[in-house]
């Protein structure tokens, strides 16, 4: 009877062991056909400059960190000298980040406010539902005259992008909450809304919320570029900058430095995402 | 026909719970009809009803989380205006926050400021070694079968020592084994904490098993048809003559109404 046990178990362990092995030998599969079609299109592409190669890219790659470039540190007003790619780098997070955290911030607080407050649902739904549409890189034009393409600037568009991303995934958590537990709450003696909201409502939606939070990680990527194609400070600007001296390889060198910026984030989070939901 | 009913509205000097004339309706279904009855304090009162009588209305009513359209409850004496800590409810589905762990859930209606117990962590102790849930203190809902989540679910409903506990089938979803044990562990509870119960459930063996007394209700709309004393020593043993006979007299009870239809 054990041993039937243990060795079914052993088997399914194997299966998922070889799954796992057949999926990255098959992605890896996927990364080098791509990489051989790359080179070959490359190759063959004439005049060069069209689609730099892999080898190229790679080169270019080792060569943001090969320089170094000064950058001016906003508010603190003093100058930082660092690689070149990872210059930019941190020239683009010095709008991402606060952006995304005061946008996240805002979004999650109105989004949990509405979901939670008929009343405040029924006042501000049809001014949401005119609002929300406009893609937030729409706003750079207000971004410019208001605090100039600079990373304040930026920032308010990234501040747009995860504003609305976080919005909705606190209101969909919030509305979600089921009445069993607010009931069971109430015979628990939590009588204010504000006490339900904290005790039950958040913590319920907070799966929706952290899922909204890592779908605004990846959006406000593509916003932060956006905005630094207009001229913002980070790599978005230098992708433009790099090919306007026709160096496509450094632009491509950048534009797998944001994938690799997104990575990390996106990893990072994922791990903290498991560990304070492990109820689930 | 109703041999064994008693009139309850005319005892009234130890009655935790008293329920007069109370109504209901949703829409187009009328819930609750006139419903009276009352509870006396330290009783354990089952309710017993086809599924639509009502049942369940009339106890979240009673916690305060429903409002009748008409009649009254007093609890204590005191018409009940909404949810109390003198009042803990028992849910079917357990309503665990599944967030938390099952101390932190036992914890819960400790922690609200109507609440003031000198040493928290104790009574959380206390309670996990009453209703049997030593070793799992620190497990998530999920991890826990039927039975486990239920026994959380009467620990987390004891903890602020409510005078009244109200229970909605919270045996409905476990299976009859454990059943049998929840049953002598609920009585062994009420036994040490003289808590008045308000039990429902369709599960007449169930009724008849926990109860001083049962209240049966019949169904569109919801009346109580009769109430029956079950004067039987615990345990109580299925097989015996006077649990027959009572589980087959609260039968006809509630069968009744369809043969008078045919």
């Amino acid at each position: 009877m054990n041993t039937r046990t243990d060795s079914s178990s052993d088997a399914v362990v194997a299966t998922s062991f070889e799954g796992d092995l057949r999926r990255y030998l098959r992605g890896l599969g996927g990364l080098f056909v791509f990489l051989l079609v790359w080179w070959v299109g490359a190759v063959m592409t004439q005049p060069s400059y069209l689609v730099p190669g892999p080898l190229d890219s790679a080169h270019a790659f080792i060569d943001l960190f090969g320089s170094s470039t000064a950058i001016v540190v906003p508010v603190v007003g003093s100058n930082l000298v660092l690689p070149t790619g990872l210059a930019h780098l941190v020239q683009t997070l010095l709008h991402y980040v606060p952006g995304l955290l005061l946008g996240a911030s805002c979004g999650i607080g109105l989004g949990l406010l509405m979901g939670w407050n008929g009343a405040l649902d029924d006042w501000l739904r049809p001014l949401i539902r005119v609002l929300r549409p406009i893609p937030p890189l729409a706003w750079i034009v207000f971004a410019i005259v208001w605090f100039g393409i600079h990373h304040t600037g930026a920032a308010f568009i990234v501040f747009v992008g995860a504003f609305w991303i976080n919005f909705y995934g606190a209101y969909g958590g919030v509305e979600g909450v089921s009445s069993e537990l607010t009931d069971a709450a109430s015979t628990l003696g939590v009588e204010r809304d504000l006490s339900m909201l904290k005790l039950v409502a958040l913590p319920s939606a907070a799966p929706q919320v952290l899922t909204g939070f890592r779908t605004s990680i990846g959006r406000c990527w593509m916003i932060v570029v956006g905005a630094e194609l207009f001229g913002a400070p980070g790599v978005g600007y230098e992708i433009i900058n790099a090919s306007n001296n026709l160096a496509m390889a450094t632009s491509v060198a950048y534009m797998f430095l944001i994938s690799l910026a997104f990575l990390c984030m996106d990893v990072g989070f994922r791990l903290f995402e498991r560990r304070a939901l492990a109820w689930r | 026909m109703a041999l064994s009913s008693e009139s309850s509205t005319s005892r009234d000097a130890r009655q935790k719970i008293t329920i007069q004339n109370v109504s209901r309706s949703y829409e187009s279904t009328r819930a609750l009809a006139d419903v009276s009855f009352s509870v006396a304090e330290g009783e354990f009162c089952c309710v017993v009803g086809p599924s639509g009588c009502g049942k369940t209305t009339l106890l979240r009513a009673i916690a305060g989380l429903d409002d009748p359209d008409g009649g009254s409850i007093l609890v204590g004496g005191d018409p009940v205006t909404g949810p109390g800590l003198d009042r803990g409810m028992v849910f079917q589905e357990y309503a665990l926050f599944p967030w938390r762990t099952v101390r932190g859930n036992i914890r819960f209606g400790l922690d609200r400021p109507a609440c003031d117990c000198a040493d928290c962590e104790g009574r959380v102790r206390e309670l996990i070694d009453l209703v049997g849930l030593d070793g799992v203190e620190d497990a998530y809902p999920k991890e826990l079968s039927g039975g486990m989540k239920q026994r959380v679910g009467i620990a987390r409903a004891l903890a602020p020592d409510p005078d009244i506990l109200l229970m909605d089938e919270p045996f409905g979803s476990v299976d009859a084994r454990t059943r049998d044990r929840l049953h002598a562990e609920l009585l062994d509870i009420w036994t040490q904490t003289g808590q008045t119960v308000v039990f429902v459930t369709h599960d007449i063996d169930e009724a008849v098993t926990l109860a001083d007394r049962v209240v049966v209700m019949d169904n569109d709309p919801g009346t109580v048809q009769s109430t029956f004393s079950i004067d039987l020593e615990r345990p109580r043993e299925r097989t015996s003559r006077g649990f027959v006979e009572y589980v087959a007299r609260i039968r006809d009870e509630l069968g009744s109404p369809a043969d008078n239809n045919v």
